[in-house]
């Protein structure tokens, strides 16, 4: 029964804000009650071998920024797996996020019901577009802020940026103060730009599909 | 579709028939911490069948733990008949309370 826990993500990239909490991984060669899924994400050995096979943009996450906390036996796992396989999938990937944006972005356009969440997958598109798109450029950023800080970055202010951020965070932890019908109307008038930016980044013809 | 939105879609229909009803604050999520909120701000009897279905589909869409870091593992498609029927049962609930 080998255990492994590793801390990943923000914290071990310094990005730390009042709104920050800690990704914790434990890596369990069979399930125990005791780890908290809120608390931990849980992954069998296993598991973690085949995203490293499929070159998964969680393994490279993983390989690129964490840190070992525990080891039941004293191996650091996730370096002994050495480098995941080489992502190959950034525009399949991108297309999905890009698809996703628009569904978000269309139903928000219809009815402001739900509007936070609708902000909320908005956001979580633009972030993983950039990260896939960072990653399949061979320059891998997993920032909250990736689409702020890539070469070709997302021509919106951080303040504008900051609704689509606080509206995950509502969505995911229900944490933080309530988003006003200006800062909806705010965000909703640069969503253009950042479809604008996608097609830029996608290879011609294959966005707004 | 991908899988990936596919659970999206779905969230998405669940809080827009839910956030259909005038609530203090709507429910910005199937995340945990998310519905927790809703039911505190809103004064909502934990008890009641609404809130007991609104769990029930987040467990089933994987969106009650905000820890869950890959994008496209989850067989949705096994998923997707009972969470249909889920929000069937909360859209007869809403009726209901409306």
């Amino acid at each position: 029964m080998n255990t492994h826990i590793y801390a990943f993500g923000s914290v071990c990239r310094g990005e730390v804000d009042p709104s920050s909490d800690i990704d914790l991984l434990a890596c369990l060669s069979k399930p125990k009650m005791e780890y908290d899924p809120e608390k931990f994400s849980i992954y069998s050995h296993d598991r973690i071998k085949e995203l490293w096979l499929e070159g998964n943009p969680f393994s490279w996450h993983l390989h690129l920024e964490s840190k070992l906390i525990f080891s039941s036996n004293g191996s650091n796992f996730l370096l002994d797996l050495g480098k995941p396989s080489t992502y190959s999938k950034s525009l399949e990937d991108c297309k999905k996020f890009n698809q996703l944006f628009l569904e978000s972005y269309y139903s928000l356009m219809q009815s402001s019901i739900s509007a936070v969440f609708h902000l909320s997958c908005m956001f979580l598109a633009t972030r993983n577009f950039a990260t896939c798109h960072s990653l399949g450029e061979g320059k891998p950023n997993f920032s909250r802020l990736s689409p702020l800080q890539l070469e070709r970055k997302l021509p919106v202010t951080q303040e504008n940026f900051d609704v689509y951020v606080r509206a995950r965070i509502l969505s995911t932890r229900g944490y933080g103060a309530a988003i006003s019908s200006s800062e909806i109307e705010q965000a909703l008038c640069v969503a253009p730009d950042i479809i604008g930016w996608m097609s830029e980044l996608l290879p011609r013809g294959v966005s707004h599909e | 579709m991908s899988e990936f939105n596919n659970r999206i879609a779905a969230q998405r229909d669940i809080l827009i028939c839910i956030n259909t009803k005038y609530w203090q604050e709507e429910l910005f999520g199937l995340s945990r911490g998310a519905i927790e909120r809703w039911v505190s701000v809103n004064q909502i009897n934990s008890n009641t069948v609404l809130i007991k279905l609104v769990n029930e589909s987040a467990k089933k869409l994987f969106f009650l733990s905000n820890k869950s870091q890959e994008q496209i593992t989850e067989d949705y498609k096994m998923l997707s008949k009972e969470v249909s029927m889920l929000t069937k049962k909360i859209q007869n609930e809403m009726s209901l309370i409306k």
